[in-house]
C-alpha cells in the first residue's frame, strides 16, 4: 500500500538530492499559495455570489467576475496595509 | 502502486522520478481534496436550503451549475492573486514575476477539468 517503502534514497546521487530538494521548495511554495486561493475563494464566493438568490448558471456574470477580480485586489490592499499600519507601529 | 515494485535495480535517476512523481501526485490530490470540501460546503449551502428525502432535481441541477461557478471562480482568483503577488514581489525587488506564475499551475484547468 505504502509506495514509500520501496523507494531506496540511499541509492540518490548527490546532485538528484540537490534536485530533489528543489523540486521539494517549489512544490511547497505552491501549495502555499494554493491554500491562500481556497482561503480568498472562499472569502470572496460568500461576498460576490452567497446569499445572491438562486445559482442558475455554471459560469460567472460579468458583475460576479468584477467582483471576485476586485476581491481579491481589496485583500490584497488590506493585508498590504495592515503590514505598514504595524511596521509604522514599531517606531513608537 | 506496482510501478514502485522491485527497487532491487533503480538508479538515482529511478528513484529520483519516482519520488518527483509522487510527490507531485499527492500535491495535487491535496489539492483537489481541499477544493472539493469547499465546494460541498458552499454548494450544499447554496443550492440545499431545507433537506428533504432526498435530492430533488432542481436541487442536482443547481450543485452542478454551483460546482463550476466555483471552480471558475477559483481559476479567477488563483490568477488575479498570482498576478497580484507578482507584481508586488517586483516592486519589492524580490523573486521575479514569472518565476511566481509558473506556481499558478496547480491550479484546477478549465471548468471540469480537476477530477481528470
Amino acid at each position: 500500500m505504502d509506495p514509500q517503502t520501496q523507494v531506496d534514497i540511499s541509492k540518490l546521487s548527490d546532485a538528484d538530492k540537490k534536485e530533489l530538494n528543489q523540486v521539494l521548495t517549489n512544490e511547497a511554495q505552491k501549495s502555499t499559495i494554493q491554500q491562500t486561493v481556497h482561503h480568498l475563494n472562499d472569502v470572496c464566493w460568500k461576498k460576490c455570489v452567497a446569499g445572491k438568490g438562486k445559482i442558475t448558471a455554471g459560469s460567472l456574470d460579468r458583475t460576479e467576475e468584477a467582483c471576485a477580480q476586485n476581491c481579491v485586489e481589496r485583500w490584497m490592499d488590506t493585508n498590504l496595509s495592515i503590514l505598514k499600519n504595524l511596521d509604522s507601529m514599531r517606531g513608537h | 502502486m506496482s510501478m514502485f515494485g522491485s527497487s532491487s535495480n533503480k538508479s538515482s535517476e529511478d528513484v529520483k522520478t519516482a519520488l518527483v512523481r509522487q510527490l507531485q501526485q499527492e500535491a495535487a490530490m491535496t489539492n483537489a481534496r481541499a477544493l472539493i470540501g469547499k465546494i460541498n460546503e458552499h454548494c450544499f449551502d447554496a443550492c440545499v436550503p431545507a433537506p428533504g428525502s432526498s435530492l430533488s432535481s432542481k436541487e442536482s441541477g443547481c450543485l452542478s451549475s454551483c460546482m463550476e461557478k466555483y471552480i471558475a471562480m477559483w481559476n479567477i482568483t488563483s490568477r488575479t492573486y498570482v498576478a497580484r503577488v507578482g507584481q508586488e514581489s517586483k516592486r519589492m525587488g524580490g523573486q521575479d514575476a514569472s518565476a511566481i506564475a509558473s506556481m499558478a499551475t496547480g491550479a484546477p484547468e478549465g471548468g471540469s477539468g480537476v477530477m481528470g
